[in-house]
């Protein structure tokens, strides 16, 4: 991928030049773990052992967003320009054309993913991550269950790589610290028995009732409950300092799935398994999920720009997201007219 | 019809799923129906969850709360948090230490156990899966979780969350430590009539709030009036609920009415009593309760008494609410005068006598019965169209002159006739625990599942299941996890 373009991108949904990178979408958003003792980690930080120099710090930082430039831009370029931007393959994916782009339910997604008031955030994002984990693991388990014959319908050869498209891949760290590539069932192996190992571990998603707290409510007077300098995201309920980090590279990993679930496998399997509607409804609770609770930066959503930009167009995201707002509207009503439905 | 446009890569022309492999098939029904079921709660969740946070601003509105509004909210957020972590909590057998077995029948069993976390006892109904679905009852036990999951009275027993693993399907439901009215018959042979009007009340108010809730229970007996430690009454065993869902429906009964009478089918190591051939008299009682027991016992078979089972049932004629309304009154015959109307030594000649019961019902000459409870009984045990609750529901029974003097709504505050006496939590002294087998865990089941961690459980499920798809498929949207008001 030429930098003009991941350029351009990230310009348009107002990410720094800094995150514009090299062919391999192989970013460091958050911090690696070095315990396993096989391969060792999923997000390919290159030979970097510390999290010092990562986006992500213990307290998360508003994540670059610039709704005012994405739209200045977009006044100067049309929609055909931009999904040219994406440099996607002709013709469009399946997935990209409108009417395939459709759901299993109605009505506003954020219902689901918007905080309750009195929740404290890091409790809402265990509670989302958890979630998310269980509706992706069902897609994963069609593409990567064997059959008798010991095929599965994800391997070696239909995806040699773990990709998105032809613009993106994945790697993964090994013990050493050095990005490999993978077959995207092998990277799915270890990205799903690393996230299990997370979620699972009690000192990181405690399920003990007794540690629990709740969000502070700013109108009632005597809620005092900051303690000083020292504060991160979950804290008074007892999750740890990374936790929120961690959290974020889950997102992330989840999300390199579901790319390269709709751009390797959207109409094999899922189109002709009937399950195409469920891919996108999760997929676009999701995308809501990850971003309104800044789990997802703008710019990790590269791969799948152009259905984003859809469902805002469309109206699937609601205008008041974070989702929509991260969205190229121009380029989504451009998909829209050429699926003849605008 | 979708036009084909150059614009996008074409759709193929068909979809194709038979070109995939049977774990692929079935992996697709399982995701398909998870998808469905993870936006049909989640919405449900949500939209209760906006219902509490209302009522929690409301409540903070009321200026007599004044400085306990923190409080409140800071409960209120405490007790969100404790279900969104409940939710998240993998439900597995080795949360729970089992104390005692309390109940048995065919599909499962009914153990009395203490969860680890927060250290109070529950009943686990644990349900093995190879039987369901031999015996085709899944729909029955999709119905008891789906009645008992939707209701939220007081007159039903609590079914806090439901799990599985690989061979059962487990409920988790609260504890009710003073048996059922089975044993209290079995103790006492007959009520006077104010109690039976007691129970009987209590009764009707219980089977109303699942006919509120759409929801008919079919198997209105003895063994499900559970009583609670205040002596008050709750509803139990859903197996047979039919709810308006088609899945719910069975010809289970019309089958077994086309099979032949049973040579045997006595419960072995009983000795039978041929009801038939002796008399009913009052001075038969302790006959009576040898075969109350035996009856026991037959609960442990795959068919259960047809007792206390409505004609129309049978029949296959298409029956509605006033089903249960036979079966109220086929309890409070036995509770008066000792045995239920249709008592027979065997199965086959309840079924018999229950299809012809024009001929078959009486009143024993030696038993007394007050005018008012004798035609309550006739109301009840009746053609479905004439019966009592069939036009204007429980209103139309508790009208009846037998309940003159009632205040139903207020049942639950009076004392109970027999309130249980408990040494601790765990009591089970109103349960035939010694009639039970006692052993370690679960029998004919996985007693834990031991061993495995969390994380190597999921890791290893990846790679391979060690649950046939074929066991798990059946059971999705099986799991349920209740907010309860207790988190606070």
């Amino acid at each position: 991928m030429s930098n003009l373009f991941s350029g351009i991108n990230a310009r348009l949904r107002g990410a720094t030049a800094k995150h514009a990178d090299k062919d391999k979408d192989s970013k460091p958003p958050a911090s690696p773990t070095t315990k396993d003792g096989f391969l060792a980690s999923p997000i390919s930080v290159k030979k970097s052992k510390s999290s010092s120099n990562l986006v992500v710090s213990t307290k998360l930082p508003p994540l670059p967003t610039s709704p005012s430039l994405s739209q200045t831009i977009s006044l100067s370029a049309t929609g055909e320009e931009i999904l040219a931007s994406y440099r996607l393959p002709k013709p469009y994916p399946l997935w990209l054309n409108a009417n395939y782009a459709k759901h299993i339910v109605k009505g506003n997604f954020m219902t689901l993913s918007a905080r309750p008031k009195v929740v404290e955030q890091g409790e809402w994002i265990a509670h989302q991550v958890v979630e998310h984990w269980r509706n992706l693991w069902n897609f994963i388990q069609v593409v990567y269950a064997k059959e008798q014959d010991g095929k599965s319908i994800c391997n070696i050869n239909t995806c040699p790589k773990m990709s998105a498209g032809p613009n993106h891949s994945y790697t993964w760290l090994n013990s050493r610290y050095e990005p490999i590539e993978l077959p995207a069932h092998e990277y799915m192996q270890l990205m799903q028995r690393w996230i299990s190992g997370k979620i699972d571990d009690q000192k990181l998603f405690p399920t003990d009732p007794q540690t629990v707290s709740y969000a502070p409510n700013p109108s009632i007077a005597n809620t005092t409950l900051l303690t000083g300098g020292d504060e991160w995201i979950g804290k008074r309920s007892g999750f740890p300092k990374d936790f929120a980090s961690i959290c974020q590279t889950i997102f992330l990993q989840m999300f390199r799935v579901y790319a390269h679930l709709y751009w390797a496998h959207f109409v094999d399997p899922f189109y002709h398994l009937n399950l195409e509607k469920q891919l996108n409804s999760c997929f676009c609770h999701f995308i809501l999920t990850a971003t309104t609770l800044d789990m997802l930066k703008p710019s990790a959503l590269e791969p799948m720009q152009p259905l984003i930009d859809l469902w805002a167009a469309n109206g699937t995201f609601p205008p008041d997201s974070k989702a929509y707002e991260y969205a190229n509207l121009k380029a989504g009503n451009r998909l829209l007219q050429l699926a003849g439905l605008a | 019809m979708i036009m084909d446009n150059f614009e996008f890569a074409p759709a193929p022309p068909q979809r194709c799923p038979e070109a995939y492999g049977p774990r692929a098939n079935n992996n697709q029904k399982r995701c398909f129906q998870l998808a469905q079921a993870f936006f049909k709660d989640g919405v449900r969740r949500a939209r209760e969850r906006n219902e509490r946070q209302l009522d929690l601003e409301r409540r903070l509105e009321d200026p007599a709360v004044g400085p306990r509004r923190e409080q409140l909210w800071k409960l209120g957020g405490m007790s969100e948090a404790k279900y969104l972590r409940f939710l998240r909590t993998k439900e597995e057998l080795s949360n729970y230490i089992p104390i005692k077995t309390i109940g048995k029948g065919y599909f499962g069993e009914v153990k009395l156990v203490r969860k680890k976390q927060d250290g109070k006892v529950y009943a686990l109904k644990r349900l093995a899966k190879t039987e369901m679905v031999s015996h085709e009852q899944l729909p029955r036990v999709r119905a008891e979780r789906d009645a008992l999951a939707e209701s939220d009275s007081e007159w039903v027993v609590k079914l806090y969350t439901t799990f599985q693993d690989s061979t059962s399907l487990y409920l988790l439901m609260e504890y009710l430590p003073g048996g059922d009215l089975m044993a209290l018959l079995i103790k006492y042979q007959i009520f006077s009539e104010d109690i039976t009007r007691f129970y009987a009340a209590e009764m009707i108010m219980a089977i109303e709030a699942i006919h509120n809730l759409g929801f008919i229970h079919r198997d209105i007996k003895p063994d499900n009036i559970l009583i609670d430690r205040e002596g008050h009454v709750k509803l139990a065993d859903f197996g047979l609920s039919k709810g308006f869902s088609k899945s719910h429906d069975h010809s289970y009964y019309r089958e077994l009415l086309q099979k032949p009478a049973p040579p045997n089918n006595k419960p072995a190591n009983r000795n039978s009593v041929n009801l038939d051939e002796i008399a009913l008299t009052v001075s038969n009682r302790a006959q009576i309760n040898e075969w109350r027991r035996s009856r026991r016992l037959m609960a442990y078979s795959a068919v259960g008494t047809p007792d206390y089972i409505a004609p129309e049932l049978f029949t296959g004629q298409g029956y509605s609410f006033e089903i249960d309304w036979w079966s109220l009154g086929a309890i409070i015959y036995e509770c008066l005068v000792g045995w239920p109307p249709f008592a027979s030594d065997n199965s086959y000649d309840t079924y018999r006598k229950i299809v012809n019961w024009r001929q078959t019902f009486f009143f024993p000459d030696d038993v007394y019965l007050h005018p008012n409870a004798a035609h309550l009984i006739r109301s009840l045990i009746c053609d479905a169209s004439s019966r009592l609750g069939s036009r204007g529901g429980a209103a139309e029974i508790k009208a009846h002159p037998f309940f003159a003097g009632v205040d139903f709504n207020s049942l639950r505050r009076i004392e109970a006739p027999f309130r249980p006496h408990l040494e601790s939590d765990e009591d089970t002294s109103c349960f035939p625990v010694d009639e039970l087998p006692q052993g370690e865990g679960f029998s004919n089941g996985p007693t834990n599942t031991n061993g495995t961690n969390g994380h190597q459980a999921t890791a290893s499920n990846f790679q391979e299941e060690e649950v046939t798809p074929e066991m798990c498929l059946p059971f999705i949207g099986y799991t349920f996890k209740r907010f309860e008001k207790t988190f606070m």
